[in-house]
């Protein structure tokens, strides 16, 4: 009589054949198919298209708690602060003016908790059942009326705005000799102000910059790189005008030599 | 109980364990989908954006262009169902009627009259 002496192996290469039968049907042949996926799983690039066009319809509706729901279904850790920063990198990127906007617009609403008001065309809409006149455009009001603040000297008065220009100082550092037009922005509970659009104009000329485009020099930062010379007027992207007459100021080292010098703006929501 | 017989029990064995492993404990995760996968309220959804934003921006040929991301149907199509999703569960009139809107205008959307971008 013959004795089997090959032992119990057989059963375990079997096990492991099937195991890796059953895994390459699972994960390559029928892996699991996502045809009911929710918008989390969206590449990030989608992800973008996804933030911009809730912002965009934001501007429409002025409904934050839907736009609130819409972001919340990309599970971001920070809803306002990925607007922000997409925000920022579409102005980088050259973007259309509407997008950034929109996205600047949500990502305020959502800071300060603002709705702003419907765009007149919803109205025409409910009523009419169609569309309004091209050109309509929402025009949300954030800011408040306020006071103006005392002024430092040389500066003109400007129009009333909902940011207080509470200091506005010159900054010498030797080291930092390129003059800048430098901007802190907060809230009304002395927080950084992310998304603030600010316009910088002069003669011939208009450029935007955002508060937060810098991380690193805080989320209520902006900057502006003056060139000798040329008068600036700043104003918030809603045409409000913060400071007029605006000039690179020189400073004077401990040797007597001049150098550029910038002025730093801190502007406070009351 | 022969020798194949047991061999091919543990091929079996382990062949649902395979498939329990990668269907149920460690499936493919698709972390990068498309829009086109999306479950049908969140497609809905997207389309009542557009239709939102159109509202605003006025410009068809973008509509059109974020409506080709949930798919390479027809736009008309593409709103036809969110249009008919959105009437079956009852969705509010004004986003129905946004719906209705974008698709009457997208009748009159000729893709050869787009400017194209620079």
């Amino acid at each position: 009589m013959k004795t089997d002496r090959r032992g119990s192996w057989y059963l375990l290469t079997g096990t492991v054949i099937g195991l890796a039968a059953g895994l390459f049907y699972s994960w390559v042949i029928s892996p699991v198919q996502y045809v009911d996926a929710p918008p989390y799983a969206l590449r990030a690039g989608f992800k973008d298209d996804y933030r911009a066009l809730v912002a965009a319809a934001y501007l429409y509706s002025g409904d934050l708690l839907r736009a609130q729901d819409r972001l919340a279904q990309l599970k971001d850790d920070n809803p306002a602060q990925s607007l922000a920063l997409q925000a920022q990198q579409a102005m980088a990127d050259g973007h259309p003016e509407e997008e950034v906007r929109a996205l600047g617009l949500l990502t305020l609403a959502l800071a300060q908790g603002i709705t702003p008001q419907p765009s007149p065309g919803s109205a025409d809409l409910i009523a009419t059942g169609r569309p309004p006149a091209k050109g309509i455009t929402p025009t949300p009001q954030y800011f408040e009326p306020i006071e103006n603040p005392d002024l430092p000297p040389g500066i003109s008065p400007a129009p009333a705005t909902g940011l207080l220009l509470q200091d506005m100082s010159l900054i010498c550092n030797p080291d930092l000799t390129t003059p800048m037009l430098e901007v802190q922005v907060q809230d009304s509970n002395n927080q950084p102000f992310p998304s603030v659009e600010f316009v910088v104009t002069w003669e011939g000329g208009e450029e935007h910059f955002l508060t937060g485009a810098k991380p690193e020099l805080g989320p209520g930062y902006g900057d502006f790189q003056m060139t000798p010379g040329v008068i600036y007027t700043l104003a918030l992207a809603s045409g409000e005008q913060i400071a007029n007459d605006l000039i690179a100021a020189e400073c004077v080292s401990e040797d007597q030599a001049n150098y550029w010098g910038s002025w730093m703006l801190t502007l406070v929501q009351p | 109980m022969s020798r194949m017989t047991k061999f091919l029990l543990a091929m079996m064995v382990g062949a649902a364990a395979g498939l329990f492993y990668g269907w149920v404990v460690n499936p493919v995760e698709y972390v990068d989908i498309s829009p086109t996968s999306l479950r049908i309220d969140y497609k809905t959804d997207f389309v009542l954006m557009v239709a939102e934003a159109y509202q605003v921006d006025h410009d068809l040929g973008l509509a059109v262009r974020r409506l080709a991301l949930l798919g390479s149907s027809a736009p008309t199509e593409i709103v036809a169902n969110a249009l008919s999703y959105g009437l079956q569960h009852e969705y509010a009139a004004q986003d129905l009627s946004l719906l209705q809107g974008l698709g009457e205008a997208l009748l009159t959307w000729n893709p050869n009259m787009e400017i194209p971008t620079p």
